[in-house]
């Protein structure tokens, strides 16, 4: 248990370390993040910041900035420890290589979810959006969290055997902004597409947020009528999926030897 | 040399290992190695370019999954006590980083430290020592990115030392540095090993070091084992003794005819026979064909061999 914990508070230091380093890019992402929410919810109001249209937006867009920041640290950040072989190091631990990779995950999950707080601030108190940041929306965004992070193994696992997965990671990150409910809600979509969209690792925890947040609804509300039991089986399906996808990718990425090639 | 006590701490039993390309053909990295590494010794891999070493460090190390054969080390095996055996190597793997080259070389050795187990506080003593050791110590605070690639490598080899391992696998420890680093990585390593009994496995391709380092040397060459021996022994099993004679005079065409395996220059006026005579009797044959021509002989001199020499030897035979 001491050895979990140390590894996992290890990681977690480094990876905060490490971001402090890269400090000013990280900026510049979040205010990339929130001048590309500006200019879309600018056009999606015709010209104007509707408070009305852009507090469910926001909702949306935050979930999807979160997720691309995972995705991110999954395929891009993991690629560039394989090139410089500090992944392998990394792999030569007495604890067990699944804690690492989740300490590294929980200090990304620190930094993107202070910088969408940030954003999320700023926004709301900027055009001053009627969102409160409500309790009952801890564990939902921790559901949501889970299924983001699950998809992120996959992408991760694919990343141990394939490497050269960032161009696909990065078109899978911008779909999902269309594709999760960000800015149109998914019943609008074609049904094929809805079905399609609904698969997707965040699309379900926008709507249930939203439900939240938006339009204020307890969670016992969002249980009954189904929508949080669906997000639970969702973001169990991908947390347990994508660990069980990670783990056969990196015996692959063992057996062929691919853990330090690039 | 043979600092290493007899009880073996690596024990490699018919590991073999085959990749496959891009064309999925099947391409053996190692082929049913066994060989055994004994406390306290510094034990050198030779082999060229695509011989198996660094496959074989990355199956110890458990980086690479072996197909068949078995690693254990201190009696553990790699792969069922992961755990255990992990605390027990420090490694640092040929041609990257092996650190992070944005935290400060203090922040990479706490960092590594922790991985195998320890706490910031069980680490700063030794972390002090090395970089004092290593003459690091005054950049502690330093980005590691901001270094020479000689004190790179020294942070890289503090940062696998931190732990205080037993075991240390080094994958070309000296490449690409410069004369005076590569020389203080060579010293150190040997003070690891005589002085903190350290058994350090290296891969090298630089004979030099390895005949001035190493108890015992194993030479592979395409996935094979050709030989493991102690240094002195495989400069004795490496071919027969080579002599080099030295006529005043040029042999014509056909007297030359008359050394068969032997190597002949002729420079300004002086001839040189070089080559291999395997017996003190072939010897004498071919020093009365030297008086048959008629040159007077300068000189007859046995050449040692080195372990370069060995080593292209032992590979020309097996080609």
């Amino acid at each position: 248990m001491r050895l979990a914990l140390l590894a996992f508070y290890n990681e977690t230091r480094k990876g905060m370390l490490l971001i402090w380093d890269y400090r000013f890019s990280m900026l510049t992402q979040v205010l990339m993040f929130g001048g590309v929410f500006l200019a879309i919810t600018y056009m999606i109001g015709n010209g104007h910041f509707v408070a009305e249209r852009m507090a469910p937006i926001l909702v949306g867009y935050m979930v999807w900035s979160f997720a691309s920041m995972a995705l991110n640290d999954m395929s891009w950040n993991l690629m560039e420890e394989t090139r410089t072989g500090t992944l392998e190091q990394m792999y030569m631990t007495p604890a067990p290589t699944g804690l690492i990779v989740l300490g590294r995950a929980f200090s990304r999950l620190l930094f993107a979810g202070t910088m969408v707080l940030i954003l999320s601030v700023g926004i709301i108190a900027g055009f001053g959006l009627d969102l409160p940041l409500r309790w009952p929306a801890l564990p939902v965004l921790v559901l949501t969290v889970a299924g983001v992070y699950g998809f992120g193994f996959i992408v991760a696992g694919a990343t141990l055997v394939f490497k050269q997965v960032g161009t696909l990671a990065f078109i899978i990150q911008n779909s999902l902004l269309f594709l999760n409910g960000s800015f149109f809600p998914v019943d609008r979509f074609p049904p094929g597409l809805a079905t399609f969209a609904k698969t997707l690792p965040t699309t379900q925890g926008i709507i249930v947020l939203r439900q939240v947040l938006v339009d204020r609804l307890a969670l016992a509300e969002v249980w009954s009528d189904g929508t949080l039991i669906l997000l639970v089986a969702h973001s169990a399906v991908f947390l347990v999926g994508g660990w069980t996808i990670f783990k056969w990718c990196e015996n692959i990425a063992r057996r062929q030897g691919s853990l330090g090639q690039y | 040399m043979a600092h290493g006590t007899m009880a073996p701490v690596i024990q490699i039993e018919g590991l073999s290992k085959t990749y496959r390309n891009r064309r999925k053909t099947p391409v053996q990295a190692v082929k049913n190695l066994s060989l055994s590494v004994n406390g306290g010794e510094i034990f050198g891999f030779l082999g060229p370019n695509g011989a198996g070493k660094t496959t074989t460090i990355k199956m110890i190390c458990g980086l690479v999954t072996a197909d068949t054969g078995s690693v254990r080390i201190n009696g553990r095996d790699t792969v069922d006590q992961r755990g255990a055996v992990m605390k027990d190597i420090g490694v640092v793997l040929e041609g990257t980083r092996n650190v992070y080259w944005r935290l400060s070389a203090w922040e990479n050795l706490m960092y590594f430290g922790r991985l195998k187990g320890k706490t910031t506080g069980q680490l700063r003593e030794r972390g002090e020592r090395l970089l004092r050791d290593l003459e690091i110590w005054d950049r502690r605070k330093d980005p590691v990115r901001t270094f020479s690639r000689g004190m790179q490598q020294k942070v890289a080899i503090a940062s696998a030392l931190i732990a205080d391992p037993p075991i240390l696998l080094l994958d070309e420890p000296t490449l690409g540095l410069d004369v005076p680093s590569a020389r203080m990585v060579r010293q150190w390593v040997a003070r690891l090993a005589r002085e903190e009994g350290k058994t350090v496995l290296l891969t090298t391709h630089q004979l030099q070091m390895a005949e001035e380092l190493c108890d015992r040397v194993a030479i592979m060459q395409r996935g094979e084992l050709l030989a493991n021996a102690p240094v002195g022994k495989l400069l004795e099993l490496s071919g027969d003794p080579h002599y080099r004679i030295r006529l005043e005079g040029e042999l014509s065409g056909s007297q030359l005819a008359g050394f068969p395996g032997l190597e002949a220059e002729q420079e300004n006026g002086t001839t040189i026979l070089s080559g291999p005579i395997p017996t003190q009797a072939e010897l004498f044959r071919v020093l009365e064909q030297v008086k048959a021509t008629g040159l007077p002989l300068h000189s007859v001199r046995r050449t040692e061999v080195d372990l370069e020499e060995a080593f292209v030897r032992m590979l020309s035979e097996k080609d």
